[in-house]
Formats: C-alpha cells, structure tokens, sequence
C-alpha cells in the first residue's frame, strides 16, 4: 500500500461534506492504482464531475499511477478572472 | 436608421460648458466593431499620443459597443478609453452591471469628455437632453453615497457613474465606479476624471437599441443562452463560488504570487479563497444586465473592526490584498476591498502597492517614521490602514497613491516594482504560466490579465490544453485566440466571461443581426488583429519601445518554493517570434505591409522604416 492524501475543491466538497476546506483526506491505497479508480473505486466520485485533476501541483491525466506521498487535489470544469 | 449602434455621438467640452452631437462614422465602426475598438479609434482621432495623460486636451470616452443593451446574454459593458495617467499608454478599462446599456437606451454609442470644468460638475443625461451640473455637494462623496444622492436629484432609475474620493485627488490608481459597486478600475481612468472636475454623470434612456433582424437576433440569443446555462464551467462553479474559486487552484499549482512576488505558494490561501468566501461573507449572487451567469458577489462582515458590506472580492481583489501582502484574514481582506471601492481605486494596483511597500519597510529601505506605523508583510490591521490612507491620499497614502512604479523609484528599488509599462502584473505567476508571461511583457495596457487571459488554455483547455510550461507555439496562442481575440470580443460590449462557453461564431451570429451589417467569424480575426496594432501604434507614438516589452527581473529567477520550485518566467526568444508573427520589425514596430493589410495607414509615422 501507498499513502497519498486527496483534497476536493469547489462542488466536488459534496463528495465529502464533513471535510473541513483547508483538510486532506489522508488515504492508504494499493501500488499502482490510478487516478480514475480511486475516483471510481475508493472516492466513489464520478469521473466526469472531474475537469482537473492535480498531482503535486500539475494537471494530469486520470490514468496517471499514484506513488507513494502524492499530494492528489480535484476541481470540478471551472474558470475564472 | 441605425441598428445595433444608434448612430449618435455625444461631445462634451468641459472647458466651454458645450454640449453637441455627431453621427457615427459607420464605416469606423464597422473597422473597429465598438467599444474598445471603436473608442480606442476615436481617441486616435482626437489626440497625438505625445500629450500629457493628465492634460485637459486628453478626452475621456465612454464607449458602447453595437451589442450593448440588446438584451442578449452579458451585453452589459462598456469602456472607458484615454491616454492612461498610471502609465502613459493607450488605457481601457471596461465594466459591466447597468450604466453601460443606459448609454444606449439614452441614444449613445460613445461620449466624448473633453476641456476640464473650474469647478466639480456632474453630467446629467436625459435621452437628448444633456445638462452640465454643479456638483460641489457630492465632491468627497463616496460612490454609493453619490448615486443615492444623484438619483434622488435626477431620476429615481437613473444610472450613475462616477469617482470616489481617490479619484478626486488624482491618485492615479483610481479608476470609475458605476452601479454602486462596479470598477472600471485599471490604468488611473478615475485620476483623469477628477482632473476634469467632472464628479459623476447620471444618465437616464428610454429608448431601445434596433435591431436588423429581430427574428433572427432572437433566435442567436436563445441559442447563446442554451449554450451558457448549459455550460459546466460558466453555470457550475463560476457562478456558485465566483471568480475567487481560483485561489485554491492557482496556488495548487504553485502559480499564485505571493509576498510582491517572492514566492508562488501561499500558505494560507485557503483562508482567502472562494469557498470561504461563499461559507462566511457570502449574501447572495447578483447579474449584470441581461446575464445569465451572475457570478457578482454581494458580501456582508457583520460584526468586529471589518465591518463592511460591498461587492467581491474577487479573486484579483482577494489575491492582491491576500497573498500578495501576505494576509491570510478574510474579513480584512474583504474590508480592505471595500474601502477600495469607497475610495474608487483599483484592488490590484492598491494592494499590489502595498505589497512593495512592505517590502521596501522589511528590507529597510523605507523606515517606521516615514509610514507612521510599522507595514510588515501578513500584518493586516497595517495593510488596511495603508488602504485607508492611500484612498484619503494622508499622510504616507499620498505617495502610495501613484501606485507601486513610482514607489520603489522613489525609495531606491526600481527591482520591487513588479509589472509592465508601470501596470502591476495581476494573480497568475509568469513562472509557471509562460503564455501569461509573454502576454504579460506586451500587453498594450501593461502587464494586465484581461487583455489575454492565456490560463484559460494552459489550465482549463479553452479553447485546447497547453501546458503552462511548454514554450512551443505559446506566442501565436498568445497573438491569435486570446489578444486578438479579446480585442474584438471587448468591442461588441458582450462580457468576456462568456468566452468560457462560446466562441466568436455565437458573437457574430449575433451581431450580423443586430446591425445589418455582415460580421462573421472571418471579419474578427482581421478586426481584432487591426484594434491590437492600433493599441500598438499609439504607445509607440507615446514613446514606447520595445525595450519596455519586458518582465521585472524577479520572474526571470527562480521560483523559490512550492510544488514549482526552480520555475522561471522564459522571454528571450518568445518575443522576436511575436513580433515576427504580429508582422512587426525586430523593433515591435508594424511594418507598412501590415498596416495597408489592415487599412491603418493614415496614423503618425511609427511604423517600421524596412519593408
Ligand atoms: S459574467 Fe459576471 S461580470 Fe460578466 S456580465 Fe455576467 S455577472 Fe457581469
């Protein structure tokens, strides 16, 4: 197993109402999951509420593998000024 | 019979107290679409860019474009165009919510401001009636205290623009408030105002704006609409936590500017961003005219010493009074944001003043003595009292009151100044964003996000994904969908922020419509690209070189910390490729070919001596 912490910004805080805004969801997860199952198998968060999704500070693909320490961060489609 | 535009300009000589109306030019107009366009090739008509910004031969025109007011969706702007006093070069700066359409319903495309009055006036404008007022009772009032005052002296509906304090005592951060709250708010387009004595103007229409083809307009407005609410983007979270959504992204990313600029990440962000916002000040959302999407924020600190209620902030305003001052207090951001607005002067220049302020306190350059208080970097009961003063122009204010280039000229550091063309740079680090870099060093207005806002495609993939990081084919992406694109989207006077889920196709099927005359996609590649070299030529008249197409030291170093640690802002060859595909010299000068190519022959004698 791997630790990677999750936070989740904007809407996707429905997902996990309880958490506070400034909190991680620390997670313990299998070597080599992927980013889209654990949305789909872990979080149970729809892939397509996610527009972009961030690793370590860079937008990447959801078939990205996690390694071990990854700081994962979601946002639902969002844009701003 | 005009459609979409209404065919009238309005002149107003200050100096001589005359009032007189011209027909548009409606070849101009259909060169230069409207708005920004338009009144940026009014100005080149009326002044030689040489003139001193705060001159009375400078005029102030308030600029409508042909979508302003039909009612589609976001036609809720205008824009305020003069030789810019912050910075010297050519300033627009626009804004939305309700004054903009009332131009129109009163029977104006633009009004030309010019001369300056002896003593403070406020314009009253009645459909055609058009009276210069005394306003000796409302100098020093604060915006929202104006337009109660106005509406009660004029008309209970009518639409009110004007300044705030700042803008009467010439802080050249200044910019025009309408609708209470709304800031067209960069480049010092409030300081030229005060210098004209011209308080406010109140403005009251009746009228409509005709339509070409009213079957046909109707039926593109429908469809703009499906598109924007069924948008995930402009109907998700942009309008349920507003543009200060961002923080947390940008600052997950290690791009969100912090301390003046010395490091990428704040670590209190979260603290600042939207979703406290919305969690703890948040009263309700409000529209401009005719938006869908009302993604303004009406916000409320109830108790304790930020007591306050306003607008915003949003994510500029939470970013340069947040993290680029080190301050992680929401409810003192969110005072200082209103103090902004009482005052009537830019968030973005004001905090970002403040910010090298204190840098030049904590590295000593400027002392305890010459501030009145100690301005350390988080400190934020000192950051909003420097707010205060810089509105009041008091003490210590008065100096941060012409903004954050004059600043660390006078105390010795030039190096603390961060932005371009004396415009501070806004929320998105050049570091990390490499299109924001580029477009940062040659915007026409200075380093400004709006005239360009490149993340929309290095972050959320608009129109395509383009790594920030990546170098490649960033200055034609800088040149084509975002400057030149913005340039023409900011002269129909439909909002930008549409842009997120529409294209130029959806604009043009609107515009055709509603003027009769044949706009369409083609046309606004050309237009837009012919507004930017217009920009262009007047700073190079106003004596601007090629030389000042380049970023503060500091971004070109490394990011210190934070998940992009050891990125830089990368410039060098980037900027001999713009030029090239702008069809420039190695100088940044238009070559004769493209300015035939895009009719602009007959301006001052800058272009490039080659070719
Ligand atoms: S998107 Fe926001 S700023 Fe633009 S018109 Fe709508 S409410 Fe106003």
């Amino acid at each position: 197993m791997i630790n990677v912490t999750v936070k989740l910004s904007a809407d996707l805080r429905r997902y996990r109402p309880a958490l506070r805004i400034d909190e991680s969801l620390p997670l313990s997860v299998p070597e080599e999951t992927t980013l889209l199952e654990l949305l789909s198998e872990i979080l149970q968060i729809p892939a397509h509420a996610i527009a972009i999704p961030i690793v370590n500070g860079v937008k990447c693909k959801l078939n990205q593998k996690l390694v071990e320490g990854d700081r994962v961060a979601f946002w639902p489609p969002m844009a701003g000024g | 019979m005009y459609y979409g535009y209404t065919g009238t300009i309005l002149r107003v000589n200050l100096t001589h107290g005359e009032v007189t109306k011209e027909a548009l030019d409606l070849k101009m107009a259909e060169e230069f679409v409207g708005g920004r366009g338009l009144a940026s090739r009014l100005l080149c008509a009326e002044i030689d860019p040489e003139i001193e910004a705060m001159s009375p031969e400078n005029p102030l025109i308030f600029g409508t474009g042909p979508l302003t007011g039909t009612g589609a969706p976001a036609t809720a702007r205008y824009v305020v165009v003069c030789k810019a006093p912050l910075t010297g070069t050519i300033a627009c700066s626009n804004s939305g919510g309700f004054f903009g359409p009332e131009i129109k319903f009163a029977g104006y495309d633009a009004l030309i401001i010019e001369g300056e009055s002896p003593e403070p006036v406020y314009l009253w404008i009645q459909d055609d009636r058009v009276e210069i007022r005394s306003a000796s009772l409302l100098w020093g009032k604060t915006p929202v205290e104006t337009e109660s005052t106005l509406q009660k002296l004029t008309h209970p509906a009518s639409k009110i623009a004007c300044i705030g304090p700042g803008g009467e005592k010439l802080s050249l951060m200044a910019g025009i408030v309408n609708d209470n709250y709304r800031l067209a708010a960069r480049s010092g387009v409030g300081a030229l105002m005060g210098k004209k004595k011209l308080k406010a103007i109140a403005i009251r229409g009746t009228g409509g704006v005709n339509l070409a083809d009213p079957e046909q307009f109707w039926k593109a407005s429908m469809d703009m609409h499906a598109k924007i609410t069924g948008d995930p983007v402009s109907f998700g979270s942009f309008r349920a936590y507003g543009t200060a959504s961002l923080v947390n992204l940008i600052n997950e990313m290690g791009a969100y500017p912090t301390r003046n600029f010395q490091s990428d990440t704040f670590e209190d962000a979260v603290k600042t961003g939207g979703e406290a916002i919305t969690e703890d000040i948040l009263e309700r959302n409000r529209a401009c005219f005719a938006c869908p999407i009302s993604c303004t924020r009406v916000t409320e600190v109830k108790e304790g010493p930020y007591k306050g209620r306003g607008e915003g902030p949003e994510y500029e305003s939470t970013w340069s009074l947040g993290a680029l001052c080190g301050v992680s207090n929401l409810e003192a951001v969110a005072k200082a944001n209103y103090l902004c607005g009482d005052y009537g002067i830019d968030t973005i220049s004001t905090g970002a003043t403040i910010a090298c302020a204190m840098e030049l306190f904590e590295t000593g350059a400027l002392s305890e003595k010459e501030i009145g208080f100690p301005l350390r970097f988080g400190d934020e009961a000192a950051m909003v009292r420097a707010v205060e003063m810089t509105g009041k122009r008091e003490g210590f204010g008065d100096i941060l009151a012409d903004g954050s280039y004059r600043l660390a000229e006078r105390y010795g550091h030039p190096e603390f100044f961060m932005g371009v063309k004396k415009l501070e740079m806004s929320a998105y680090s050049p570091r990390v964003f490499q299109g924001m870099a580029l477009q940062y060093a040659t915007s026409n207005r200075g380093a400004c996000h709006v005239r360009g806002n490149t993340v929309a495609a290095e972050l959320y993939g608009i129109p395509r994904y383009m790594p920030p990081e990546v170098l490649e084919q960033k200055e034609e992406m800088v040149r084509r969908p975002f400057q030149n694109s913005t340039a023409f989207v900011d002269s129909t006077g439909i909002c930008l922020f549409t842009k997120f889920a529409i294209t130029h196709r959806e604009i043009c099927a609107l515009l055709a419509p509603a003027t009769g005359i044949d706009f369409n996609f083609d046309r606004s590649i050309v237009q837009g690209d012919r507004i930017w070299n217009l920009e262009r030529m007047f700073n190079l008249r106003a004596g601007f070189t090629a030389a000042d197409d380049k970023l503060p030291a500091r971004v070109s170093e490394p990011s210190p910390d934070g998940p992009r640690a050891g990125s830089r802002a990368i410039l060098q060859n980037h900027i001999q490729t713009y030029y090239q595909l702008r069809g420039w010299d190695e100088e940044g000068r238009p070559t004769r070919s493209k300015l035939k190519e895009l009719n602009l022959e007959d301006f001052w004698n800058v272009c490039s001596e080659h070719d």
